[in-house]
């Protein structure tokens, strides 16, 4: 009969009734071609029956000692209360403090939530990445920078068309400042609005 | 209908002063610890006297306990530490004494053995053998052993009481069943048990 080492720990869990519910169907399927493993199945549950039959002879059914109760309040009143030492009072006041903390789980996970809240909104959020807050940073730099870029063409275009009507009758400088402009803009939408200007402008003149 | 009343409703009662509550912590498990400290030792009265002492330290300790765990748990390591103590102190393997049995033959309900005398003292060597089998196990396994079978408390349990690892629990109770197969397989081969 060829020895099976793998499933002897299983053997004796099955037999015992302790294996994992979730490992029996596949035991049980080990058993029947493992004829190793199934007489070491019924070798155990033969010495549990036997223990159990021995254990069962000895102590048939529960039985309580005499006069327990008595005899424990006898030997109370004859041995002196010891008073408790100041180390002992205080590895019980502090163990009685980690109980309180332990016991109050829902109170201490609200206090720290509390705490989290308190922090997120006073300080800043302490959870946030460090790398990603320089992404976001230069996204935001990006940002501005093609916004004044759009504010300073805006204002070129606008310092142009001023012009224009200031020194109405010499149109060049206007033109020259609005092709400019254009070459600045362009890749936006301000380019064609520069472009439309410019066509306004040379059709008034 | 104590039985209804939680221990730890219980413990904080005899904590409030409740003399009344310790009694029927007592009456609730004085058998289940007897039981369990009479198959570790074999002895009767050093059974009788290892409960005294489980119960006068769970009461000393009481007001100061806090439940980590369940109290029958701590009850059960109280017992199994007592239980080594014991074995350290006689230093050597408990021995079968047929007194003891007879005296827990006396004070349990009687059992029939008129028809068949010659049958119920062969039963009863039988089941001395198969009881010396068990106490050849270390005290870690026996204990291991007996609180799972007899006094049915879960391997986490167990490994609270001890103060063990599951793991280490699951190996206890491994090696003790071998043991016992190797010992109890020859014996019922030959027909000796």
């Amino acid at each position: 009969m060829p020895k099976c080492k793998k499933f002897e720990a299983q053997a004796i869990d099955y037999a015992y009734g302790e294996l994992d519910s979730a490992l029996v169907p596949n035991f049980e399927n080990h058993l029947t071609m493992c004829n190793s493993c199934t007489s070491k199945v019924k070798d155990f549950e033969r010495v549990l029956h036997l223990v159990d039959a021995a254990e069962g002879d000895f102590i048939p059914h529960p039985i309580a000692p005499h006069n327990l109760e008595m005899r424990l309040y006898r030997k109370l009143a004859e041995v002196p209360v010891e008073n408790p030492s100041l180390l002992s009072r205080f590895t019980d006041y502090f163990s009685r403090f980690m109980f309180i903390l332990q016991q109050q789980k829902v109170a201490s996970v609200c206090l720290f939530i509390a705490a989290v809240i308190s922090i997120a909104f006073f300080v800043g959020n302490p959870l946030q990445n460090k790398s990603e807050y320089v992404a976001n940073g230069l996204d935001t730099a990006d940002a501005h920078i093609e916004q004044y870029r759009r504010q300073d063409i805006q204002r070129s275009m606008e310092d142009s068309l001023r012009n224009k009507h200031l020194r109405n009758s010499d149109s060049w400088d206007t033109v020259s400042q609005l092709n400019r402009v254009k070459e600045r803009a362009q890749g936006t939408d301000l380019a064609n609005i520069a472009n439309k200007h410019l066509k306004n402008v040379n059709s008034d003149f | 209908m104590d039985t209804m009343i939680d221990d730890e409703i219980l413990v904080t009662q005899f904590k409030a002063g409740s003399q009344k509550a310790f009694d029927t912590l007592m009456k609730r498990y004085e058998r289940r610890i007897f039981g369990y400290l009479l198959r570790s030792v074999r002895n009767y009265e050093d059974a009788e006297e290892l409960t005294l002492e489980v119960f006068f330290k769970a009461y000393r300790a009481l007001a100061s306990w806090q439940p980590k765990a369940k109290f029958s748990t701590w009850l059960y390591t109280i017992a199994s530490n007592l239980s080594i103590d014991y074995h350290r102190s006689k230093a050597r393997k408990p021995e079968f004494i047929f007194e003891d049995e007879e005296i827990i033959e006396k004070r349990l309900v009687a059992t029939d053995i008129s028809s068949n005398p010659e049958k119920h003292l062969e039963d009863k060597e039988k089941g001395r053998i198969i009881r010396e089998a068990v106490d050849e196990l270390s005290s870690k396994q026996k204990s291991v052993f007996m609180l799972t079978r007899y006094e049915g408390l879960q391997i986490k349990e167990v490994a609270e009481t001890l103060g063990m690892a599951e793991g280490t629990v699951k190996i206890h109770l491994h090696r003790a069943m071998k043991k016992l197969q190797t010992i109890l397989q020859p014996l019922w081969e030959n027909n000796e048990i």
